[in-house]
């Protein structure tokens, strides 16, 4: 394996997360509006998707960390957030470009520790700075600069929180946990785990 | 709208999209939202389905509208007197994000429920230049999506025969996805790779997705329709 290089299994793999994490997106976005939705008559509703919004970041951190090549953040990120244009999400057609700003700031960090550190930490600023990048765009796209500025101060640190617990803590865990089963044995993440003779290939 | 060619359809409710978020006005982000509606009923979507996927934007638009109302900035006071004739700027504030979700959603509906998802991945592949190796690798991982869907359930039912409740994107639920997911993709890749597949190879198309007059038409009304609200607003 040549380091570096794309192949099609690294694509395929991406496209497939992809496809996991916009069902994901599909069920947590209802679970955000049940929590928003309670929030309403407080004028905090917004915070019902803060507090889920690490989701929207899991798909591009996740497979970064498993095939652990330059630019497989952003493309994984693009790829989930077409796979969500396809399904017809309620956000809009803007949800590509919103795929691309959050890709590149994961892809940002991870590009700065020069694709070498790949651990809670790495996993978890990639999360935020995609977070961050994200918060920008909406300041104009959601027109949040019409809000005052202390509650945009409170959404971006629920955020930021969200982000760490959710692809910095679960991916980290999910992505270990892939390695365990040994279905990964052919990328990075699962090069270095001995899993022995778990997996069938007669399956 | 079925016909439109979907990259034409991208691109001219891109540029619509970011537009509206540039003027903050309610009476024209209220008239983007009917504008897509009418459309969208012309062009024999279900009724039903349309009303199940529009019922948590409105309860969602309500939620904004009372965080624009509690939370405005300074600077968000209506500056023109034609903005004026509301009662105050808490509410035009308010109304202002309320109608914005709305206008979105709209938009993004008029995309999604008039777009067919194969012909979508293969204009981007024609008109966009999206590479060969993408393009199919998409195709291919949506073919999955059902198979997900039923080994979702299977998973589900499988619990539930062992008498354990759980709830929908719980962990065990999730994980034995994830694990059959990564596992289909490695098989996937490599029957594509067997039979022939590098994403090099010139091809040739059964159906050949191409960019007519009236794409051109739509793509036209769109921009200037922009324009116009940039204009004037």
């Amino acid at each position: 394996m040549k380091k570096g290089t794309w192949e099609l299994k690294d694509i395929i793999m991406m496209a497939v997360l992809g496809v996991v994490f916009a069902a994901v997106y599909m069920a947590v976005f209802g679970g955000g509006l049940l929590i928003s939705a309670a929030l309403t008559p407080m004028g905090l509703s917004p915070f019902g998707f803060e507090l889920v919004y690490g989701v929207w970041f899991m798909a591009s951190t996740l497979a970064a960390y498993i095939i652990r090549k330059p630019g497989v953040a952003l493309i994984a990120e693009v790829l989930a957030s077409a796979i969500e244009l396809l399904m017809g999400n309620s956000g809009g057609l803007t949800v590509v470009l919103t795929g691309v700003i959050q890709g590149l700031g994961a892809e940002l960090v991870f590009a700065a520790f020069r694709y070498k550190k790949w651990n809670f930490v790495s996993l978890s600023l990639a999360g935020m700075l995609s977070a961050v990048f994200i918060f920008c765009y909406e300041l104009y796209y959601l027109n949040y600069y019409l809000l005052a500025p202390g509650m945009l101060a409170a959404q971006l640190l629920v955020r930021l929180v969200s982000a760490v617990l959710f692809s910095g803590a679960i991916c980290k865990l999910a992505g270990d946990g892939l390695a365990k089963t040994g279905v990964v044995k052919s990328y990075a993440v699962g090069a270095a785990v001995d899993t022995g003779k778990i997996y069938d290939e007669e399956d | 709208m079925r016909a439109v060619n979907p990259v034409c359809k991208f691109i001219g409710l891109l540029t619509t999209t970011f537009v509206l978020a540039g003027c903050h006005d309610p009476v024209l982000n209220l008239s983007a939202f009917c504008l897509s509606i009418i459309l969208i009923l012309f062009s024999h979507v279900k009724i039903k389905s349309l009303l199940l996927m529009l019922s948590p934007v409105l309860l969602f638009a309500v939620g904004m509208f009372f965080t624009g109302f509690c939370f405005s900035a300074e600077g968000s006071m209506p500056v023109s007197e034609k903005t004026m004739i509301f009662a105050s700027s808490a509410f035009w504030n308010g109304m202002t994000q309320a109608s914005r979700v709305l206008a979105y959603a709209g938009i993004g509906y008029l995309f999604a429920l008039t777009t067919d998802q194969i012909f979508l991945v293969r204009s981007f592949q024609k008109q966009l230049r999206l590479p060969q190796i993408f393009a199919y690798g998409l195709l291919a991982a949506w073919g999955i999506l059902p198979h997900m869907m039923q080994e979702y359930k299977r998973t589900k039912a499988a619990f539930l025969a062992r008498g354990i409740r759980t709830f929908p994107v719980s962990p065990a639920l999730l994980g034995p996805l994830l694990v059959k997911s990564v596992r289909w993709s490695e098989e996937l890749a490599i029957a594509m790779e067997s039979k022939g597949f590098s994403g090099n190879e010139t091809r040739t198309d059964f159906h050949p997705v191409r960019v007519q007059w009236y794409d051109w038409l739509f793509l036209g009304i769109c921009l200037s329709l922009s324009l116009m609200a940039i204009v004037f607003l």
